[in-house]
């Protein structure tokens, strides 16, 4: 007896872990384009502000440079990205990705 | 004395420059005031952002770049050495970047970056601006006085502070909405919404910084701005206009301070014709002054006999400007 009730909320779980994932998975569909927009936002933003910020690296001093300094740190596994970014000529690419 | 009753009467007084054209005697005067407040007891810091700072000269007293220097009992000097500041500051920079990325070097177009940033002439007046705001916000003293540099100088030093916080305020919020977005991420992506933003809190550091520095310069009542003039016309016509722009940075105007003026019992004894021009030429452009700047001519300096250089000559200027007794 006690095996049987045990089989049978195995046997829920199961269940319950397949709609779960289905569930997971339309979430994660319609999600995705919402997180993506967003996470494209974040990223030009973070372009824009490592380019107040640091002008400098592209010959744009934009200001006061001892407080640049300070923030440096925090953004350099960016800057390569970053410059690549400001620098390359646009083509059609853009459009696409 | 009126300077010396403006001294007494506004006790809550704490910061005191003296700005005007190069060569006038602001540096005479700020050691002179310091000397005085701190025979009346006060514990007084004379400091200079001037990078051909002039204090050790007045001292006769090497200081430069050793911090706050004493010079007698409550008085202490000293001249901010921006290069070797600014060098400390490049290393801070490279150990924090090198200990938060777990690397040996810097990697090489980020030390080309703060060698750049550290070549232009903006990073000195930053780096200065920065220095003051580590002595005056330190609060160890009754008394700062500021041995400002010449007039343009000074000018762009005190409109930093505004521009500084504007600029600040707008990578704050630019960097707010970069949160903004990054939260929303998380949300829909039901992850755990990640640190604090540390470059938010360094940003709100920096505005904090910033703001008590341009919150003291421009304190009415605890800050105080001499203008240091000569009876000559084209620094008459000059003061005049610094004060205008002064005034557009809320700079707590509280008097000028006539320097060289020749002594006018001078008049009265046989002099060549040639100081006896300069006398005459001198009593229009005292006039002058007196109607240029009314009431606010808070005091008129003799031409001394010799240089003021030195503890003596110093003391002795103080008891011109402030009288001898005690406050």
């Amino acid at each position: 007896m006690a095996k049987k009730v045990k089989e049978v909320k195995k046997e829920k779980e199961e269940k319950e872990g397949f709609f779960g994932k289905l569930k997971e998975i339309a979430y994660g569909m319609s999600a995705h384009d919402m997180s993506r927009y967003a996470l494209r936002t974040r990223a030009s933003m973070e372009h824009l502000f490592i380019l107040i910020t640091m002008g400098d690296l592209l010959g744009i001093p934009i200001l006061p440079p001892y407080y640049s300094l300070r923030l440096l740190p925090y953004v350099v596994p960016n800057i390569a990205t970053w410059k690549r970014r400001m620098l390359r000529e646009k083509d059609v690419s853009d459009a696409m990705f | 004395m009126l300077l010396r009753e403006a001294f007494e009467k506004d006790n809550e007084r704490k910061y005191i420059m003296f700005g005007g054209k190069g060569g006038l005697g602001k540096t005479t005067f700020s050691a002179a005031t310091a000397f005085w407040l701190a025979q009346q007891g006060h514990k007084v810091l004379l400091f200079s952002v001037d990078p051909q700072a002039s204090l050790s000269d007045i001292f006769k007293q090497d200081i430069f770049g050793k911090g706050a220097v004493k010079i007698m009992e409550n008085l202490y000097a000293q001249e901010i050495d921006a290069d070797s500041h600014i060098r400390r500051y490049q290393d801070e920079i490279r150990k924090k970047i090198r200990d938060m990325y777990g690397i040996d070097q810097v990697p090489e177009e980020i030390e080309h970056y703060i060698q750049a940033a550290s070549a232009e002439p903006a990073m000195e007046e930053s780096a200065i601006f920065d220095a003051v705001v580590d002595i005056v916000v330190g609060g160890d003293y009754d008394f700062y006085i500021y041995d400002l540099v010449p007039l343009g100088h000074a000018l762009y030093y005190l409109s930093m502070a505004k521009v500084y916080d504007e600029w600040i305020n707008r990578i704050t919020k630019l960097r707010q909405e970069m949160r903004e977005q990054e939260v929303m991420v998380a949300r829909i992506k039901r992850e755990k919404i990640t640190e604090e933003d540390q470059i938010l809190t360094e940003l709100e550091y920096i505005k904090n910084r910033i703001n008590q520095s341009s919150s003291i310069l421009t304190d009415r009542k605890k800050t105080a701005f001499y203008f240091v003039v000569v009876p000559e016309e084209m620094i008459i016509l000059d003061t005049a206009k610094a004060a205008q722009l002064f005034a557009k940075f809320d700079v707590p105007l509280a008097g000028y301070v006539v320097n060289r003026v020749l002594p006018a019992e001078l008049a009265g004894q046989n002099i060549p014709p040639y100081l006896q021009n300069r006398l005459k030429m001198q009593n229009r452009y005292l006039e002058e002054i007196d109607k240029t700047f009314g009431a606010q001519v808070v005091g008129r300096v003799p031409e001394l006999e010799r240089d003021v250089t030195g503890l003596p000559m110093i003391e002795k200027l103080a008891g011109i400007m402030f009288g001898n007794g005690k406050a």
